[in-house]
């Protein structure tokens, strides 16, 4: 089939979006389809939000250079406006300052008449371009949650493998709990950094990423006792990435109400166990305390004493690592592709 | 120098990859590569039915493109229709071409608009919108000097050519004159090369042809290929990767590329920069700002025999051809992507 990817991209800036829109075009490629990408730049300011929905809107997919195109599958606002006969929505998210993001510091949306109105004009935009669909899959159960909620649309998650997915490999279960995420607040790393001050001293705790919050973080381990089980490698990528999951003791991801989350299957994938919080959304959705990992509540001291655990000793790590492992492998590619496209 | 935050804008046509997807990413590489931000912002280009091609343009006057993640952009480098329609106090125009199938493709069998009342309608405010958008650029340049002449004859704005030396410039080098003809081409109509084929139905001696490229009409010109009765004399070679690119110029006696007006064009300056001669034609638009008649190449009537006359000539004579190709290779080796940068970075 020859299949569209509609993406919204920040010009100069890179995330997980964009991966997952590349990952998703690659594996249909994989699998004979003429799979393109299609991204407008996308300017996330209220006052442009109209009018680059609008610009959506104005093109007509269903034709490129005189072929058709058989299937528009729209990833995140607003692609989900584009015209095609055929679309399917794998939802990233909406417009999440105006949806679930409202109120909190995170939105440039306030109270004010005006910002109401705009919130109520793009969430009934949504939903009438969602009726539009011919299906609504999620990334992820917050993602579905959050569809229903704001535009009454029940739709099912879809789970996809991690990008390192193929790479990935199991190795010994070293004296380090691995850290990976961007440095900023919402991924709570200062939450880890306590934690590990206050577990056994046999186990470390080595940080992979960057961000807004290094220096920050940086500052703060050098405070506590724990100053030298401490590491900060900034950002890693490939096999640097697969080896530090290899030889983990296990992997603490506790960050505050993530949609998806790729840390947590990229662990089980190297079969290391993970430790979570009970408010860190995406991650909960494979996590099940003591049976692949720990589920604590948001404090340092729960998670310290779930650290103090897999510090015992290896079996119980890699007891629970292996079953994570088979969670994660049974979410593969094939099957997102088969249900995408129905 | 100051580091600016750039945005190229690109008509990207879904499910075709050509030359000026290669241009725009060619561009944004030389201005990261002098200090730059530079990034590539992209609206699908649709033009199927032909009232979509307003939507498209639309489309990009809709769009802010003067901040992006939260930072002022420094300056916009419009390329193809409708990239020119969005909307940036420093806007400059590198124009690859505007939607030639309304301008001079109009008429034409590679054109689908017609001379009709609503075509004409619509080709006449297509040029008028085209006119107003580019005289909102602040720096006008082309990528050729045939886009320069047809932006003058329809939008009555002069410009400035600019070009910039092909993808595999710095890779390209020289071998032996060897008993093939080389034509490098997407295979579309508007390439001609039908014309090509039919020019090896005259070719004298057991000089072959090898065409390296794909595209819509592949199947017919395989068909006229065995009409003709050229199977062993005529090679279509389909998509080949650049190592072999480069070795299938290195190895050629000359290249033969004779399109239908074609606005640049980079197989004139490749086949240069093997120091090969270039057989085109006097209607192929791009490649007459290279080829000097008898000089680096001919430039022959439009015709098989002509174009067959000029392949009897080289496929004679190895010498006469590394002689016209060194002197190819002097003209390709003056065109630089630091004039280009400094050229379009300056004018805004």
């Amino acid at each position: 089939m020859r299949i569209v990817v509609a993406e919204a991209r920040v010009p100069f800036v890179r995330d997980g979006a964009e991966l997952h829109a590349q990952s998703l075009v690659t594996q249909l490629r994989g699998r004979g389809h003429d799979a393109e990408s299609v991204a407008l730049p996308f300017d996330g300011r209220k006052d442009e939000l109209l009018q680059q929905a609008a610009a959506w809107q104005m093109l007509n997919l269903s034709t490129s250079n005189a072929r058709s195109v058989d299937v528009l599958i729209a990833t995140r606002f607003p692609t989900w406006f584009a015209r095609h006969p055929r679309k399917v929505v794998w939802l990233i998210h909406q417009h999440r300052a105006a949806y679930d993001l409202f109120g909190t510091s995170y939105s440039d949306f306030t109270t004010s008449e005006e910002d109401m109105r705009l919130r109520a004009q793009l969430t009934a935009l949504d939903s009438k371009a969602f009726a539009e669909c011919e299906r609504i899959v999620t990334n992820a159960q917050n993602t579905a949650d959050r569809v229903h909620r704001f535009n009454g649309i029940a739709a099912r998650p879809l789970y996809h493998p991690p990008p390192l997915a193929d790479q990935l490999h199991n190795g010994p279960y070293g004296d380090y709990i691995l850290l990976i995420a961007r440095l900023e607040p919402l991924k709570r790393v200062d939450l880890a950094i306590h934690a590990i001050a206050q577990a056994d001293r046999s186990v470390r705790l080595v940080i992979v990423g960057d961000g807004s919050q290094r220096a920050a973080l940086e500052c703060l381990a050098a405070q506590t006792n724990a100053a030298e089980r401490i590491t900060f490698r900034g950002a890693l990528w490939g096999s640097a990435v697969t080896e530090l999951y290899a030889g983990a003791r296990g992997v603490l991801y506790a960050p505050y109400d993530e949609d998806y989350g790729y840390v947590p299957l990229e662990a089980f994938l190297a079969a290391k166990p993970v430790i979570t919080a009970k408010d860190s959304g995406g991650p909960l959705e494979f996590v099940r305390d003591g049976v692949n990992g720990f589920v604590c509540a948001p404090d340092s001291a729960s998670l310290a004493s779930a650290i103090n655990r897999i510090a015992a000793g290896p079996s119980l790590a890699e007891h629970l690592g292996r079953a994570g492992q088979s969670v994660a492998r049974a979410i593969t590619w094939d099957g997102v592709i088969e249900q995408l496209l129905g | 120098m100051t580091a600016l935050r750039i945005l190229i804008l690109e008509a990207q046509v879904p499910f075709v990859h050509g030359g000026a997807e290669i241009l725009v990413r060619e561009l944004a590489s030389a201005l990261t590569a002098r200090g730059h931000h530079a990034q590539i912002a992209a609206v699908p280009f649709l033009d199927y039915p032909k009232d979509e091609i307003f939507a498209g343009a639309e489309a990009w006057r809709l769009l802010d493109v003067t901040t992006a993640g939260g930072a002022d952009v420094d300056l916009v480098i419009a390329t193809k229709f409708p990239t020119y329609f969005a909307r940036h106090p420093r806007k400059v125009l590198w124009l690859v071409h505007q939607h030639r199938a309304a301008y001079e493709l109009a008429g034409t069998r590679f054109s689908d608009f017609r001379h009709t009342a609503r075509d004409v309608a619509l080709r006449k405010r297509l040029i008028d919108a085209d006119t107003r958008m580019l005289r909102e650029c602040v720096g006008h340049f082309t990528i050729a000097r045939t886009v320069s002449e047809r932006m003058l004859k329809y939008n009555g704005i002069p410009s400035e050519a600019l070009y910039n030396p092909p993808k595999l410039a710095a890779q390209l080098h020289d071998g032996p004159y060897g008993d093939y003809v080389l034509t490098v081409t997407r295979l579309e109509h508007v390439k001609r090369v039908d014309l090509a084929i039919d020019t090896f139905a005259n070719v004298t001696s057991s000089t072959r042809l090898l065409i390296a490229g794909d595209g819509s009409i592949r199947h017919d010109l395989a068909e006229r290929i065995a009409q003709r009765g050229l199977r062993d004399r005529v090679e279509l070679l389909g998509r080949v990767d650049d190592a072999r690119l480069i070795e299938l110029y290195a190895g050629c006696r000359a290249v033969l590329f004779a399109p239908y007006q074609e606005d640049y064009g980079y197989v004139t300056l490749e086949a240069f920069l093997s120091r090969k001669p270039v057989i085109t034609a006097r209607d192929s638009g791009g490649t007459l700002e290279f080829v000097e008649d008898g000089v680096n190449g001919y430039v022959c009537e439009p015709t098989a025999d002509a174009l067959a006359d000029a392949v009897n000539r080289l496929a004679a004579d190895a010498a006469l051809a590394a002689s016209l190709g060194e002197r190819g290779h002097g003209v390709a080796a003056t065109i630089t992507w630091d004039n280009v940068v400094d050229r379009l970075v300056s004018a805004a």
